[in-house]
């Protein structure tokens, strides 16, 4: 078995007396794509948060590639958070740059790359999200879909070993879904290490690997998308199929 | 709170003994005050130049300086020690203070020698021995005859002078108004605000040889010698320094230089001075006044802007005792800085911290105002950082920005964009709020139109010179800084 590039021991987070994670231990594998489904208020998008330390663990371990980021020193986590794309439900594009400048700012303050290189990897990350004619837009001028699609472009442009989606098509208009899941799948096929937060389960159905549901501050189940949708293991997952229509 | 409110105050009288020790040991030096000049080669001599005959700027050759019987008492002194003299300007109010603090090494402002300010500086003996006299309008001649005359009205003098001190004890049923300068309390005069000005013998005949409406008539003060001689003040405890410059003034009363040689002089200046009394006249000390306010306007809001960023970060951090401190020390500073006038900031920078670093006017100046925007601009970056989404911060660090790579480039500019305006506010305030600075004498606006309004005794006309350029000043940096705000907007 290949080893594991994320590793979540006992996990918990608590914010004041409310304990969102209580105990969460799982890991994922290269190449894998895991779409984390649940209720609203599940802990979905504060676990996700925790993976690249955007929250910091109550409790618990997150390693990545081998590190346990809780004990790491900043400079370390930042180095290592390059190497985890993350898309937000809300884009934060930064709107006094242009989609351009949005996509070179991290390569080139960060890694240091220059201009010319910076550009080009940008186009090019802007082909494959096709927008390259938008390159010169602001964000403001952008639809929800299309800078969505500049969001990964942009994360993508620090060569991410993983990628981190925090309900990343939940504030789109619903004609503009199909085209940020699309991309999504794209990036899927190309191999690349993906942990998905989403209420698509089309998505998380044809795309995950394995689907992790979550309720309670727990991953209740971890399974198969066939055998999850069709034979949840759990009241709590079989409840939740139930409410949503498919 | 209280108990943070408490260890607040007592850190604020802590300060306060610190300092006031300082100054007493500045003024218990041994007595080198000679040799220290003669080292220097140079006497400073303080005064304020808005008084004439004694002292006032006259335009020579096209360049404005300070002439007048005080500054001849004063090259007199200058040259019996073999040194050169130089004159600093600067208000009646702050030349003691001046002396005390080692701005200048002596003060000639037509100064009596009265007991109170002999408390704290050392005069030498009289070098002039004049007397009151009272300017009206002419209009008013027959109806005021003396001091007793004003029953019911009010008398304007000089502020911190003499004359304001025997008017208020001489007089019953009489106000006195007490101004700054000379030529407002002349311009009040003449506006009708006050009905009187009382002022010394020799001053009061040259307004009125120089200005039609005026007419002089004599106070009748009851006064001591020591009320209406003029003396030469020096710090105190510099024995050698006066000893020497009492030589000096005795020479001057010995062969009457002043009424020979000093008035005469001085009397020629005044009458050049008023040949041309046309604002154009003056558009180079206006050209200098513009110079030095753009000059204290622009360093003040660099040198505010990159404290106010510092303050603003320090404010916001969080975490650890080293951080909280920091923010504590912040939070005091800004309060401090938005709760005292800045008028006391810059003399306090200027005298206060003169007793550790001798620092010229001008760069005490900046210094001061660059303090002062600081704290504001401090709370405008804090209040421009909080309303960027915290999305933004966070799309950064997702990318693997530092916190320092975060701030700099994704918060501050998006910061400085919600806070242009708010910026551009401040900066339009201090072009105007730069004016303070000319009470410790730098030649700033309000300062060169002061000079102008004593020199051709006209009151109005450069108020409202100045008043114009200021708008000028201001509605062309509030035009760029819009030019600047479009050119940010994106959405």
């Amino acid at each position: 078995m290949t080893k594991p590039i994320i590793e979540v021991k006992d996990l918990a987070k608590n914010f004041g007396k409310n304990q969102v994670l209580k105990d969460i231990t799982e890991q994922v594998t290269p190449g894998q794509v895991i779409v984390v489904i649940g209720p609203s208020g599940s802990g979905k998008s504060t676990f996700l948060r925790c993976l690249n330390l955007l929250e910091t663990p109550t409790s618990g371990e997150v390693d990545f590639a081998g590190e346990n980021l809780t004990t790491l020193d900043t400079k370390r986590v930042n180095e290592l958070r390059e190497q985890m794309g993350m898309v937000f439900q809300s884009f934060n594009l930064f709107p006094n740059m242009t989609v351009l400048e949005n996509i070179k700012l991290a390569p080139m303050k960060v890694k240091h790359v220059d201009d010319a290189t910076a550009t080009k990897r940008a186009h090019e990350l802007l082909k494959q999200v096709n927008l390259d004619d938008h390159a010169d837009a602001f964000p403001a001028s952008l639809s929800g879909g299309q800078a969505q699609r500049v969001a990964i472009a942009r994360s993508l442009a620090m060569d991410p070993k993983v990628m981190l989606f925090d309900e990343p098509t939940s504030a789109l208009d619903p004609e503009m879904v199909g085209e940020v899941l699309s991309v999504m799948q794209q990036l899927a096929e190309q191999g690349m290490t993906m942990v998905v937060v989403t209420h698509e389960m089309g998505f998380a159905k044809s795309v995950a690997d394995r689907v992790w549901f979550m309720a309670d501050g727990y991953i209740q189940e971890n399974s198969t998308p066939d055998d999850f949708f069709s034979n949840p293991q759990t009241e709590r997952a079989q409840d939740f199929l139930s409410k949503i229509l498919m | 709170m209280k108990k943070r409110l408490i260890l607040f105050f007592a850190l604020l009288l802590a300060l306060v003994t610190g300092f006031t020790a300082l100054t007493t040991t500045a003024n218990a030096a041994t007595d080198n005050s000679l040799t220290k000049i003669e080292k220097k080669g140079t006497l400073v001599m303080g005064t304020s130049p808005d008084y004439p005959p004694y002292e006032f700027q006259a335009t020579v050759h096209g360049k404005t300086k300070i002439v007048g019987m005080d500054v001849a008492v004063g090259q007199k002194i200058a040259k019996d020690m073999g040194v050169k003299l130089v004159v600093k300007s600067m208000s009646f109010d702050s030349l003691l203070v001046a002396l005390q603090t080692g701005k200048v090494d002596m003060v000639i402002s037509g100064m009596n020698p009265t007991p109170a300010r002999r408390k704290n500086v050392a005069f030498t003996h009289t070098y002039y021995q004049g007397g009151y006299s009272i300017v009206i309008n002419k209009s008013d001649k027959g109806i005021y005859k003396n001091k007793d005359s004003f029953v019911g009205k009010t008398i304007g003098a000089q502020t911190g002078s003499t004359m304001y001190n025997e008017s208020k004890k001489q007089t019953s049923g009489t106000t006195v108004k007490g101004m700054t300068s000379v030529s407002d309390l002349i311009l009040a005069l003449q506006s009708h605000k006050i009905q009187g000005v009382a002022m010394e013998k020799p001053s009061a005949q040259a307004y009125v040889a120089n200005n039609k409406e005026l007419a002089a008539i004599p106070s009748d003060f009851n006064l001591s010698a020591s009320d209406t001689s003029a003396s030469v003040a020096f710090a105190k405890g510099s024995t050698a320094l006066v000893n020497k410059a009492n030589k000096s003034v005795d020479q001057i009363k010995q062969q009457n230089l002043v009424n020979k040689a000093y008035l005469p002089a001085a009397g020629k200046y005044l009458k050049t001075n008023t040949v041309n009394t046309s604002m154009f006249h003056y558009w180079k000390a206006f050209l200098t006044g513009i110079e030095y306010t753009l000059i204290i306007t622009v360093c003040s809001v660099f040198f505010g802007f990159i404290l106010g960023v510092l303050l603003s970060l320090a404010r916001m951090a969080r975490g650890g005792v080293f951080k909280t401190a920091l923010r504590w020390l912040a939070t005091a500073y800004v309060e401090f800085i938005r709760g005292t006038p800045m008028m006391v900031q810059v003399m306090f920078v200027y005298f206060g911290l003169g007793l550790i670093v001798n620092l010229p006017a001008l760069t005490s100046g900046i210094i001061a105002i660059s303090l002062n925007s600081g704290a504001y601009v401090a709370e405008y970056i804090r209040g421009g950082i909080n309303s960027v989404d915290n999305g933004q911060t966070e799309a950064a660090r997702s990318l693997g920005m530092s916190s320092g790579a975060t701030l700099r480039y994704v918060v501050l500019p998006q910061a400085l964009k919600n806070i242009w305006p708010s910026l551009g506010n401040e900066f339009i305030t201090l072009i105007k709020d730069s004016s303070i600075v000319s009470i410790i004498g730098v030649s700033e606006l309000i300062f060169q139109s002061n000079i102008v309004r004593s020199d051709t005794y006209r009151g109005v006309a450069p108020i409202a010179v100045i008043m114009v350029l200021y708008f000028i000043l201001t509605f062309t940096a509030s035009r760029i800084l819009n030019y600047f705000e479009r050119r940010m907007q994106h959405d």
